[in-house]
């Protein structure tokens, strides 16, 4: 079904090529890039002037410079930006993580599905395209400790001797119940792009292998693994960046509670640029989480960037 | 051991599968329950019948006064919009990547990059803007919006598209005098369709179940499903049985489609990093 990126180089045609249009290119290109500009490069330098005022929409003061202020308070004096980051960190390790485990886990059995195998797949993804928020119903009631079906089965396996928690509102639990809803939503991603990965390792490979007496274990370290692990990092790129913005669950299943137990880094900035109405501030989060996206975006970029050029991962 | 070997990987399987559908059959499920059966205690699995009471009442008798139909007819104008605008505007620069490398490899970059961009960052400024021109509220809000984030994803998309098509077909067809539009129109649409029917099918999904923007710029005259469900579920007195019919219709898309476009999945959700 499927095969790990190989693109042909393509002839293309140069600038020196008779039939090379004149304009045609730049006209074809010049909507998107006109839309993305203004729509991306506005709110960006919008963003930044934002970032050296103290701008308060809830009081009716004036807006007032402060410098590099906004950004000073939001790393050295808010303990609640950090608590939020610390949040987020655990889902994007933890989360991600889980995610990457069970994921390939998974991907490794279906693989040896014979028959039945596409249906498998596309249950399997239903997570996948399901809304968020919708998702976050779900989980609603599921964790829901009167009639939710998740302290029922605790209250089953235990033989009675443990009836479950208040999933969405022990402090203690709420932020794993977030993660677990988040698993649930994306390890149906990383099976989906594992799979395509394994199915991409020709037959000959192993046959060969088998042929010079490689034990299974040595095909599955030396063959297998080292086959799959591009794909698997791409998988965790896309779901870190993903993950990093994760908004939706929290809104959803915990809105940021029991006080700001189980608040991301998007749900904060969403608190104080459209509750709070602290502009400024939020523009000087807006402009640290896009630093740390950056980061991470930059390392995807390049291997997509190396698709480009070798023609394979 | 054999049969042990055999037995355990179908078995994991079985339990994955269960795991990964309870949420949505739970809901399925609720959905057609009476407020006694979703309240019950032992909790009950299968409701007494399967009546479409919860729909109704969801659909034409919202319990806010607003919702339903009115969600379902919001949330379609502005998938159906931004997918049209972005397969439209994103398909020709993607040509232009694919066939010309207008800009060089750093302009196309550039165009992914704006997708890494976190929603929370450009939904203040959005909403300032939005405020300014008047468009908050409306369902164009939302089509510029989803517009925006969907064009990196339908353009790097396409762009593959592109490039697995050779290019003797375009090229002979110029060579016969044809004009490079006229190849595009004629010689490369055609064979390109699947590659556009699919990108065009994630977008629609994209915008249908996005959620931040339509909480953020919109308020009362528009209401697409995803801030339906939220808004329901937040009151003292949830109506379980309603919001769970609204979710399943919310759902239906996103399965229908995935069943679809398997064999796109994989391209799609990697932003074409990785092919199938």
């Amino acid at each position: 079904m499927a095969a790990l990126t190989s693109r042909r180089r393509l002839p293309r045609l140069g600038k020196a090529s008779p039939i090379r249009p004149r304009y045609l290119p730049t006209l074809l290109v010049l909507p998107a890039f006109v839309v993305l500009l203004a729509i991306t490069i506005f709110p960006l330098l919008f963003t930044a002037t934002l970032t050296v005022l103290s701008w308060e929409l809830t009081t009716n003061a004036p807006a007032r410079f402060v410098a590099l202020g906004n950004f000073a308070t939001v790393l050295f004096e808010d303990s609640r930006f950090w608590n939020a980051m610390r949040n987020t960190a655990v889902l994007v390790v933890v989360g991600v993580g889980l995610q990457v485990i069970l994921g390939t886990g998974l991907a490794l059995l279906v693989n040896r599905v014979r028959r039945g195998r596409t249906l498998i797949v596309s249950l399997l993804l239903i997570p996948v395209m399901i809304a968020p928020v919708v998702a976050g119903f779900q989980f609603r009631m599921i964790y829901n400790d009167q009639s939710g079906p998740l302290n029922y089965l605790i209250g089953l396996l235990t033989g009675g001797l443990w009836h479950g928690t208040a999933w969405l509102a022990d402090p203690s639990v709420a932020l794993i119940s977030i993660l677990l809803a988040d698993v649930w939503q994306w390890t149906p991603f990383m099976i989906l792009i594992v799979l395509a990965g394994l199915q991409a390792i020709p037959e000959e490979i192993h046959e060969a292998a088998l042929v010079d007496g490689a034990t299974p274990r040595q095909q599955a370290t030396h063959i297998t693994l080292p086959l799959i692990v591009p794909v698997i990092v791409i998988g965790i790129l896309v779901r870190m960046m993903d993950t990093f913005k994760l908004f939706d669950i929290v809104y959803q299943l915990t809105a940021g509670g029991p006080g700001s137990t189980t608040e991301t880094i998007a749900y904060y900035t969403y608190l104080q640029g459209f509750k709070y109405f602290s502009l400024g501030y939020t523009a000087a989060m807006a402009f640290i989480q896009l630093a740390v996206i950056t980061i991470v975006a930059r390392v995807f970029l390049g291997y997509q960037k190396r698709t480009q050029n070798r023609g394979s991962l | 051991m054999s049969g042990v070997r055999r037995v355990v990987p179908g078995a994991l399987i079985m339990i994955a599968l269960l795991f990964f559908l309870f949420p949505v059959v739970w809901m399925v499920l609720t959905s057609f329950k009476t407020q006694t059966e979703y309240f019950a205690n032992p909790p009950l699995f299968l409701p007494h019948s399967f009546d479409l009471k919860n729909y109704v009442n969801a659909l034409a008798f919202p319990p806010d006064g607003r919702g339903g139909l009115q969600g379902l007819r919001d949330s379609l104008i502005i998938a159906i919009g931004s997918t049209a605008a972005s397969v439209v505007i994103g398909s020709l620069a993607a040509y232009g990547f694919a066939r010309f490398r207008t800009g060089g490899e750093n302009l196309s970059f550039w165009v992914l990059s704006t997708r890494m961009f976190p929603p929370v960052a450009s939904a203040l400024p959005l909403f300032l803007l939005f405020r300014q021109i008047h468009l908050l509220d409306t369902h164009m809000a939302l089509i510029i919006a989803n517009t925006v984030f969907n064009l990196p994803f339908v353009i790097w998309l396409m762009k593959g598209f592109f490039e697995d098509l050779p290019m003797d077909l375009e090229e002979a067809a110029l060579i016969d005098g044809c004009s490079h539009f006229g190849a595009l129109r004629r010689i490369v649409l055609p064979l390109v369709t699947p590659g556009l029917v699919a990108t065009g099918l994630f977008s629609f999904i994209f915008s249908w179940n996005e959620f931040m923007f339509a909480l953020l710029l919109t308020r009362n005259e528009v209401r697409t499903l995803t801030v339906i469900v939220p808004s329901l579920v937040g009151g003292h007195e949830i109506l379980w049985g309603e919001v769970a019919a609204v979710g399943t219709i919310a759902i239906i898309p996103g399965i229908v489609l995935a069943t679809v476009l398997q064999r796109y999945l994989v391209r799609g959700l990697t932003l074409g990093a990785v092919k199938s």
